[in-house]
Formats: structure tokens, sequence, C-alpha cells
């Protein structure tokens, strides 16, 4: 079962490419995981329908949301707990 | 581009309607009417066909087209023709757990807000409200440092921004908002009695001079009413004149001949330019003017004054249309003054007046009064002088004349001031506030009343100008 990971980016982040590598090597590692990169400024559709309000956001497979930048031991325990409730 | 609000009053105090390219914040207490007006506001711009953009952070936009109705508002209609799009930003939808760090921009809701702008070619964006929108953010700083980019971004889009923002009742100081916008509208509501009066202002407006008095706010089934505190004049009366422009204009084009003026001073005020430029008026209109002089307006001191502003007043004196009479005769020794009780009796200042206003007439002039009551209130009785200024009232307006009595309101008292300002017709008051005069207007028999306006005297005639 392929479970995906919402990125949700735009050109003016400062802090998006150094997520974009986090999630890269954290779906890597998981073979169930999948990850879609938005740039809101090319796909407004997708960010009006998510509901997007501030960049970077994900949206882990659960819906839940991580709005801001973070380190990586702050996502993957975000994603971890997803998984051991989940 | 002026985006007219819809409501006349409030077009006037923001100058002329809302201007594209600049942002508005509307502040008040919860309850204030914020979105209210936010929702006439846009109901303005869409009567006159320009496109809004409303956003709102609280309620699903179906409710808002709903609560509109029961103001009359029908908003489907403009949705249909595609001059309104009513939409709901909030960053926590329904059902959705977040969790929230302090590294982020807003750029997603800029995104978004310009594809709807260009979706309608909004003119006008109404956000309510900011403070809703802002207080969902574990990191509110970096939430308002992104709503700058916000407030940035679409008012470069040629639109006008109006954002809601709630006051606390406590917080008296200028939030963030307040520095980044180009004007404040504030709503104020207090108890009075037991009635909550609301009222509205503009602390800021940076296109125009804000405008610093406040006007009655009422939000009703008919919608909004702005009531200016300053009544312009019910009637136009253009039979005897004051002689200073402004202040004629104001009155609502001059005033009724019969009328009684009371002007009002603290002891500070120089009332002379008023004065002087007053009665030259009334000598220039060949009007036959009667001083009751005393130690303020002695003989001497003011044609010294009109010499010294080089107003000729000659030919009139020796016309007689310009006539002292004294009250404190010093020809008069202390023995006589004594056998006649008392050196001018106030009947016979009347009867003295009554003589000089027939005689004017005689010759087909109409008089004009001046004197300076203080010194009376305190000299006379309280009967004796009420009972003179009645008299003297009676006369001038059976006389069809004009007085100006001026009267120190410190060194009376309270009472014989409130009997005074009953039998006036107009009540014109002096002030002044750190060395600045302020000339306001208290009741008229035009209906007129104005709020302080700033006077600047001059050393020419006409030796006062009243701004503003």
């Amino acid at each position: 079962m392929e479970m995906k990971i919402l990125f949700f980016t735009s050109p003016t982040c400062s802090w998006c490419p150094f997520i974009e590598q986090v999630l890269e090597r954290i779906v890597r590692e998981a073979n169930h995981l999948e990850l879609e990169i938005i740039d809101i400024t090319k796909n407004i559709e997708m960010a009006e329908e998510m509901e997007i309000v501030a960049i970077p956001t994900i949206i882990l497979p659960n819906n839940q949301r991580i709005i801001g930048a973070a380190d990586e031991a702050f996502i993957r325990e975000q994603l971890d707990f997803y998984l051991i409730m989940g | 581009m002026n985006i007219s609000t819809g409501i006349k009053e409030l077009d006037y105090m923001i100058d002329g309607g809302l201007r594209t390219g600049q942002c508005y914040a509307i502040k008040g207490t919860a309850g204030a009417g914020k979105t209210v007006l936010s929702l006439f506001m846009t109901l303005g711009a869409l009567k006159q066909n320009i496109p809004v953009l409303f956003i709102s952070t609280e309620v699903e936009p179906s409710k808002i087209i709903d609560y509109v109705k029961s103001f009359g508002m029908d908003f489907d209609d403009y949705i249909k023709k595609g001059l309104l799009v009513v939409d709901k930003i909030a960053l926590k939808p329904q059902g959705v757990n977040i969790v929230q760090t302090d590294k982020f921009d807003l750029s997603a809701i800029i995104a978004r807000t310009k594809a709807k702008m260009d979706a309608i070619k909004a003119k006008l964006v109404v956000f309510d409200s900011i403070s809703a929108f802002i207080a969902e953010f574990q990191y509110e700083k970096t939430a308002r440092s992104g709503f700058m980019d916000f407030i940035r971004e679409i008012t470069k889009e040629d639109a006008a921004l109006v954002l809601t923002a709630e006051s606390q009742v406590s917080q008296e100081h200028a939030t963030l908002e307040e520095f980044l916008v180009d004007g404040v509208i504030k709503i104020r509501s207090e108890l009075i009695g037991n009635q909550l009066v609301k009222r509205i202002s503009v602390p800021k407006l940076r296109s125009a001079q804000p405008i610093s008095f406040e006007n009655r706010f009422i939000i009703n089934k008919d919608g909004i009413m702005i009531l200016r505190s300053e009544n312009p004049p019910t009637i136009f009366i253009q039979e005897e004149k004051i002689g200073i422009d402004k202040l004629d204009e104001l009155l609502g084009g001059g005033i009724p001949a019969g009328s009684v003026i009371l002007i009002e001073i603290d002891g500070e005020t120089n009332y002379f330019p008023l004065f002087l430029t007053t009665l030259f008026h009334q000598l220039k209109k060949e009007k036959g003017v009667i001083i009751h002089s005393n130690v303020h307006m002695h003989s001497a001191r003011i044609l010294e004054e009109f010499n010294r502003v080089e107003c000729d007043i000659s030919s009139h004196l020796n016309e007689g249309n310009l006539v002292f009479i004294d009250k404190y005769n010093r020809t008069v020794t202390a023995v006589e003054a004594r056998e006649m009780s008392q050196l001018m009796t106030t009947d016979d200042m009347i009867s003295v007046t009554v003589e000089l206003m027939e005689a004017f007439a005689r010759t087909e002039q109409r008089s004009v009064i001046y004197g300076d009551l203080t010194d009376d209130v305190n000299i006379l009785s309280e009967t004796d002088f009420l009972r003179y200024f009645a008299l003297q009232s009676f006369n001038v307006k059976e006389k069809r004349a004009v007085a100006y009595s001026f009267i120190n309101h410190n060194a009376i008292s309270r009472e014989i001031l409130a009997r005074l300002r009953t039998t006036a017709d107009i009540i014109i008051r002096f002030s002044r506030v750190n060395y600045t005069n302020y000339i306001e207007c208290l009741k008229s028999s035009t209906g007129a009343t104005f709020l302080p306006k700033i006077v600047k005297f001059r050393d020419k005639y006409p030796l006062i100008e009243i701004i503003g």
C-alpha cells in the first residue's frame, strides 16, 4: 500500500530545499511511502483544495499537518508517531 | 481609483472613499460592528459594479450570505454576476491536526488570494478578521510579519484592502497592524446610561489629514448610519453677517436680524481680533454701531487698536456711525455719583441705547451693539444684571438689531452663564489649549453648531482667520 506525503513549497521559501532533501531521504528509506512536491505558484488549485495557508506545509498520510520548517528529527518523530499509532 | 463605501459620511471621513493600493484597518472591540461595516463597504463597491473579494476567517461563506439578508442585502445576485467571491481562509481546516513551528511564510494565502482576485478582477479585498486569523498561529510574531507581505502583495495589485481587527478595551496603544496600514477606522462603544452608544473615528489616514473627531455610529435594520457630531445649518439666512467669511459660512451664510450673540472667552484669550474684525465689517456696511464701553472696550483703546492695524474709521466717527456709551463715567465725582445713587443705572443704559437705536432707524441704519458683560455681572446684583440683559435682548429683537456680548466664563457663576446661554440666540466659544486658540459654536438659531476650529490671528484686516 502506497501512502503519500504531500509537501507544499514555493519559490520564495528559503527553508524548503532543506526540507525537500530530508523528506526525500525519509521516503527512500521507507518503501511504502511516496512524496509529492507541489509548488503552489504552479498548482494553485491543489493549494486551494487542501486549504493551504502557510509555506512550508507537510501533510502526512494520516492528514496531520506540519506547518513551518522543522529538522529531520522532528519530522521523523511526527511520522513515527503516525506509523506506531497507525 | 476611489471606491465609495456607500456611506456618504464615511466617505467624507476617509477623504472621498477607499483608495486602491492602500490598506485600511477597521478596529473595534467585540460586537462593535466591524464585520457589518466591512459588509456594507462590500455592498457599496458592488453597487458601483466594482468586483469584491470577501475573505472570512471565522464564518462559512454560506452563513455570511444568510447573515447579510437580515440587512436586506442580496449577495447571491452579485456572486452569479461574477462580481463577488466570498471565501473562507483558516489555518486549520476541520478535522485536521496540526503541529506548528516558527519558520514559515504566508505565500500560500497570498497566491490563493491573488488567483481569486484575478478571476473576478477584484478592486476591493476585505479580510475579516486579521485578529482571528493570527490567533490560530502558535507563533504569532512570525504570522504577523508574514501578514505584512500579504498586505504589501495585495495592495500592489491595485486593489484596496480592508482588514478588520479586534482591539481590547484596555488596549489603547497601537498594534502592529496600525503602523502598517494606510488608514485606521476605529469604532468605539461606550455605555451611556443603559444604552450602548457607538462612535466612529479615523485616527490615522495616510492620504489626507485624519479627522480628529468622533461621529455617532448606528447600526440598525436599515443599515449603517453615521451622524456627524458637527451639525450643518438647517436654514440659510443672509440677513446679517458677522463679517468673518468662514464663520458666516459655518453658521449658514449669515445670522438672522434680532440675534443676541454670546461670545464666551476665558480670561486669557484675547477677543479683540474677533471684536475689531466684526466691528470694522459693520462700519463698512454703514451700520449704526453702539459700544457699551467699559474697562475692556474702552473707546481710546479701540481707536488705538484700529490705528495699529491700519484700519481707518475716522469717517465713520465723524458721521456718527460709531457711538460709545460710557457706563462708568469718570467725569462724575464720587459725591455726585452718590447723589445719583449709581454711576449710571442699567435703566439709563437701556433708555440711551434704545434712543440711539431709534435714531439710527430714522436714517434707515440697522444697529449693532457691542458690550463686555463680565464686569457688569460682578458689579450689579444678580437680579439687576439678568433684568438688564433680558431687557436689552428684548430691545435688540424688537429693533431688529444685533448684539454681541462678550463674557469671561471663568469669572462668572455657572448659574448666570446658564441663564445667559438660554437667552442668547448664538453662542460662540473661544478657548485656548496649549497656546492654540480655538473657536466653536455651541448653539445657533440657524441650527448650526460646529466643533472647535483653530483660529489664527493676523496683524492686518481681517484680523482673524478660522482654519479647517
